[in-house]
């Protein structure tokens, strides 16, 4: 019986990722996350049958075995892009750090003054970076991953859907600067977005993703005391 | 055949990093999470051509096409979080787009005035 549950919800969010992602390759529009449509079908799903989260853990642990070597993977792209991060050497670093420490400091400081628990505070931090390294600065803090997840991705949603627009408003013209901010503010969904501005975008922002995730963890340690 | 066989091997020299960076900092207590590390384990490794990158690009590759997939898991676990939306809605979305704006004025800003002799693209 163990083993069948097992089964079927690797099964399910298994189709479901391949559905979704059909989709979105073919319409290809920024509302069409795939983490947000594939987790409210397996959600669905799991509701649908009446079957407790606890019962999704056993799964949910196989599946991400992968995710510790897939995120240490994220070294390659950055070496392949090496040559723009010597030639931006300083732009990269300066506006990175300026980028992820304010983004920290505002989201933490409105939700704490908001009057959200704690932990949501602590999982709102990290939302500027990618998934995993969110969920493990949030873990550190006694955040909650899910939830550090789905700030994550409405961060990325609303920089992927408005990000060149505020920047052209904010008369952000240089093609190295857009994708940075990009990169910065809203990981992979912002890189996604940067990437049809043109290559250059798309190469700054994946850099910027990269390496706003590394100095947001080594920020994390003073801004959480900061909140505290 | 022979594909599968690299990308299993590769993957565990991946997998091999993260876990002797997990270990360290489990080992010191550093308050800086383990994939964080191996990330720029593997960027040294490379740049010091200790690991050449035929030894992992394929898996890395791999990994990384289909890196959204590990996240569905984790945001399943948002099935037991709903509340926190409905009641705290506005404070978070607050949150979210004022910490978007800022970080992107302050990184734009940075470089245009790093760069500025560089021709601007008309978006």
């Amino acid at each position: 019986m163990y083993s069948l549950t097992v089964t079927f919800t690797i099964v399910i969010t298994v189709c479901a990722y391949v559905a979704c992602r059909a989709l979105y390759l073919r319409y290809g529009h920024p509302l069409l996350n795939i983490v947000v449509l594939s987790a409210g079908v397996v959600i669905a799903i799991l509701a649908l049958c009446r079957m407790p989260y606890a019962t999704y853990v056993p799964g949910r642990d196989i599946m991400t075995l992968l995710l510790g070597p897939a995120t240490v993977g994220l070294a390659v792209p950055l070496y392949r892009n090496r040559h723009l991060l010597r030639k931006y050497a300083l732009a990269i670093v300066l506006s990175v750090a300026a980028g992820a420490f304010s983004a920290m400091v505002t989201a933490g400081l409105i939700a704490r003054f908001g009057g959200l628990p704690q932990e949501v505070v602590m999982s709102i931090v990290p939302k500027g970076v990618s998934i995993p390294f969110a969920i493990e600065i949030a873990r550190l803090y006694d955040g909650i991953p899910a939830l550090a997840a789905a700030f994550v991705v409405a961060t990325g949603t609303l920089g992927s859907l408005m990000g060149a627009t505020f920047l052209t408003r904010l008369g952000i013209t240089n093609p190295v600067a857009r994708g940075l901010a990009l990169g910065t503010v809203s990981h992979a969904q912002g890189t996604a977005a940067a990437l049809m501005e043109g290559q250059e975008q798309g190469s700054m922002a994946g850099l910027a993703m990269i390496l706003a995730g590394i100095l947001t963890a080594l920020f994390a340690p003073m801004v959480m005391l900061l909140l505290n | 055949m022979m594909k599968v066989f690299r990308l299993a091997a590769q993957t565990a020299l991946l997998w091999g990093i993260y876990w002797v960076c997990n270990r360290f900092v489990q080992a010191t207590g550093l308050p800086i999470p383990g994939n964080v590390i191996g990330v720029a384990v593997l960027f040294s490794l490379l740049c010091f051509g200790v690991v050449k990158l035929e030894h992992v690009q394929e898996a890395a590759d791999f990994l990384l096409k289909h890196l959204v997939f590990f996240f569905i898991p984790i945001a399943v676990g948002l099935m037991d979080w709903g509340p926190v939306f409905y009641d705290y809605g506005l404070v978070l979305l607050a949150a979210i787009v004022a910490s978007s704006l800022i970080p992107f004025w302050a990184v734009g800003f940075i470089t245009q005035r790093l760069h500025r002799k560089e021709k601007p693209c008309t978006p």
